[in-house]
């Protein structure tokens, strides 16, 4: 295992490490503050529009969801599309690997995971292909390299860094890609996770999606460090600091550290600065009352991340007119009634799946107690 | 009565009498040979070939990027075995000293054991862990302790401790081959002291299957790992008394021989369960419950249990505090006299 390079030689390409304010391109007002990459046309962002409104929408009808008993928790991500969207852009879906944390579904759709997997995990319904055996929204995608996601805070981080290992060892051109939230980095996980994929250069991009809530802790609770991305110098991995809620931003900026990675240069942190709209979970619905003004949520809904690029777009002299974004969201709530149909349908699995995948072959004792169950369920008594 | 699935694919050579922790290298050394996918690391591992020297050489034959140190920090060197399992290689990952695996401690309940599980199957962790555990080498609570009912106590990890070389060697083969997570503890105190013969050729020992080290038809006496001699030690006190003592080694927690321990208790009567980990929680309740569920009616005394104190395990005390032959021929004699 070879060390890093120093981060100084990082090729900057217009994308500088360790800044003060995070690098933005588009400003709340939906006007460039700098000049767009050319890749940026007007039907790019219109595509880009529709994957973010397409989650946001996925939100507000799993909500619904929640609210009447069919799903059981979850954890929404309303506000935070720019940051996973435009990630997903730096990712090779089902070639590079993604540990992801639990707030990521809009990551998992843009990578292209079928609404119908994400929801028959959130109902643990039989076409669920973690089988009905994680709590909701803690899904895994095998064809996307998705791998599952644990309640466990940053404990995806060190497993993580060992994959980019194996990738490294095994020569192929692949990279890992490591999502947590800002109250991960608080554990000790993540620093012995960061620490190792340093000291090993493996080719690991983390990226803190910094919604600086981890439930009722908030960001300045959480640590006492100015913010996230200076951490990577210690290290001795480039730390980037990107405003979330810029779609265009959060594409160059990740696609630019991934490069980074993917050059075999080691590991490389970028830190999104975005914010949960949101509650935590439906354990905290009362968000507003408890621990949060309402004039922050108000401050940052003014920097929604799907108006910022409808904005931009008119600016551009492409507007979505309304008509057009009622059309989509519309759309949007009938696929995810379709699929919530579809997988309950499937029913839900019985119970001698709990006896399997325990190992990779049923040992005696669980044959033992499968029996038990067995005898328990054609009894009909509990 | 051992055991074993021998493989005669290698070219067959004499048996050799070596001592455990060779056999460890050994096996690490031609399973490494034998799949690509096999790496190996932890802590001084490398050059140094660890703190007991079980991976001396191995960096020399196979590079550094296979045997490799990583930084000091059980959590990085558990949770990366896990990620490199994921994604398909075989790792081997050596934590020092038992003692300090409460840092990868998440890690390995949490994410190495649930990964199947959780996934349905979509991800698996074939990882194995190794490490030294158990006392009798003056090493103080740090250096001493028998964690594995930590473990036993989580579906989903395959929990080994072996007490011979023959054991050590076949039972890390398989561990390395097979497809789930494994924590495989060394005693430390057998490294050098247990001796025994090897094949010359390649076999495996399969977890989950105990040994009978001596038929005996008055009492069972069973237990694993570093308390091994001293049952042979009892046992042969007892002979001299004229009486006829089984002595099981179970050399697998999880999954363990329940069918071997429940007919010899059948035959014999009476059990005698040693282990040096402290008793509350001892992974031997569970073999003590599982003898009068399924024994009952053979059963003509209590089933006995030698076990550690329910202390820290202490430094000055430490050949007190192990459960030596004169405990356990006391615990078999009130089984007897019973």
């Amino acid at each position: 295992m070879t060390t890093s390079p120093p981060v100084e030689s990082l090729a900057t390409a217009g994308i500088q490490p360790f800044t003060a304010e995070p690098i933005r391109y588009v400003g709340e007002d939906g006007l460039p503050v700098q000049p767009l990459p050319a890749a940026y046309t007007p039907e790019r962002l219109r595509e880009l529009h529709a994957v973010m409104l397409r989650a946001r929408e996925f939100d507000r009808k799993l909500i619904t969801l929640l609210r009447q008993g069919r799903t059981t928790f979850y954890a929404q991500s309303s506000g935070m599309e720019a940051t996973q969207v435009g990630l997903a852009h730096s990712v090779r879906p089902g070639h590079d690997w993604v540990w992801p944390y639990y707030r990521d579904h809009t990551l998992a759709l843009a990578l292209g995971v079928p609404m119908f997997e994400l929801i028959s995990q959130c109902l643990g319904s039989n076409s669920d292909p973690s089988r009905g055996r994680q709590m909701p929204h803690h899904f895994a995608a095998r064809k996307q390299n998705f791998v599952s996601i644990s309640s466990s805070i940053a404990n995806q981080v060190p497993p993580a860094t060992g994959t980019a290992m194996a990738q490294k060892y095994l020569g192929t051109d692949e990279i890992t890609v490591c999502t947590f939230g800002d109250g991960a980095t608080s554990e000790g996980d993540w620093h012995a996770g960061m620490n190792m994929a340093g000291a090993m250069a493996a080719p690991c991009l983390f990226v803190c999606e910094n919604n600086q809530w981890a439930i009722s802790t908030n960001l300045r609770g959480q640590t006492a460090s100015e913010n996230i991305h200076i951490k990577a110098k210690a290290y001795g991995m480039p730390g980037f600091y990107v405003d979330g809620n810029d779609i265009v931003a959060v594409m160059e900026v990740c696609t630019h550290a991934a490069g980074w990675v993917r050059a075999g240069n080691g590991p490389a942190l970028v830190e999104c600065l975005t914010y949960r709209v949101g509650s935590h979970s439906n354990a905290d619905a009362d968000a507003e009352k408890n621990y949060r003004t309402r004039e922050e949520v108000q401050e940052w809904l003014g920097r929604d991340p799907v108006v910022r690029v409808e904005k931009l777009l008119e600016h551009l002299g492409h507007p979505i007119e309304s008509e057009e974004r009622a059309a989509m969201i519309a759309a949007v709530h009938r696929e995810v009634d379709e699929q919530v149909i579809r997988a309950e349908a499937t029913g839900q699995p019985d119970w001698r799946i709990m006896f399997e995948d325990v190992y990779s072959d049923m040992p005696a004792h669980l044959r033992e107690e499968a029996a038990m169950m067995r005898a328990e369920q054609e009894g009909g008594s509990r | 009565m051992i055991a074993t699935q021998e493989r005669q694919d290698m070219p067959a050579a004499e048996p050799r009498t070596i001592n455990l922790i060779t056999a460890v290298t050994e096996a690490l050394h031609e399973e490494m040979e034998r799949d690509s996918r096999v790496v190996l690391f932890g802590q001084d591992v490398g050059a140094r070939g660890g703190v007991f020297m079980a991976t001396a050489g191995l960096q020399a034959t196979f590079g550094k990027d296979r045997v490799f140190d990583t930084p000091l920090s059980e959590a990085s060197i558990v949770g990366a075995a896990v990620g490199m399992a994921v994604r398909g290689l075989r790792p081997v990952a050596e934590i020092q000293f038992a003692d300090y695996m409460g840092p990868g401690f998440d890690q390995i309940i949490s994410q190495a054991a649930k990964m199947r599980y959780r996934s349905g199957g979509q991800y698996t962790a074939p990882l194995v862990i190794r490490t030294p555990s158990g006392g009798g080498v003056k090493g103080g609570h740090h250096h001493s302790q028998s964690p594995e009912s930590y473990y036993t106590h989580t579906p989903g990890l395959k929990v080994v401790m072996p007490s011979t070389p023959y054991d050590a060697k076949g039972l890390l083969k398989a561990a390395i081959r097979g497809e789930d997570p494994v924590i495989f503890f060394e005693p430390k105190r057998l490294y050098r002291a247990s001796k025994g013969e090897v094949p010359g050729h390649d076999y495996i020992v399969r977890i989950g299957e105990a040994v009978i080290r001596r038929e005996g038809t008055d009492l069972s006496l069973i237990g694993y790992g570093g308390v091994m001699p001293d049952l042979e030690r009892a046992a042969d006190a007892l002979a001299a008394e004229g009486v006829s003592v089984e002595v099981i080694d179970l050399r697998s927690l999880v999954p363990w021989d329940k069918e071997l321990v429940v007919a010899s208790v059948q035959k014999t009567g009476r059990a005698v369960l040693v282990s040096e980990a402290p008793r509350i929680s001892n992974f031997m309740g569970e073999v003590a419950y599982s003898i009068q569920a399924a024994a009952f009616d053979s059963l003509l005394a209590p089933v006995g249990q030698v076990a550690g104190f329910d202390t820290p395990y202490p430094y000055v005390q430490d050949k007190v505090y192990l459960p030596g032959p004169n405990r356990i021929t006391a615990a078999c004699v009130q089984a007897l006299n019973y």
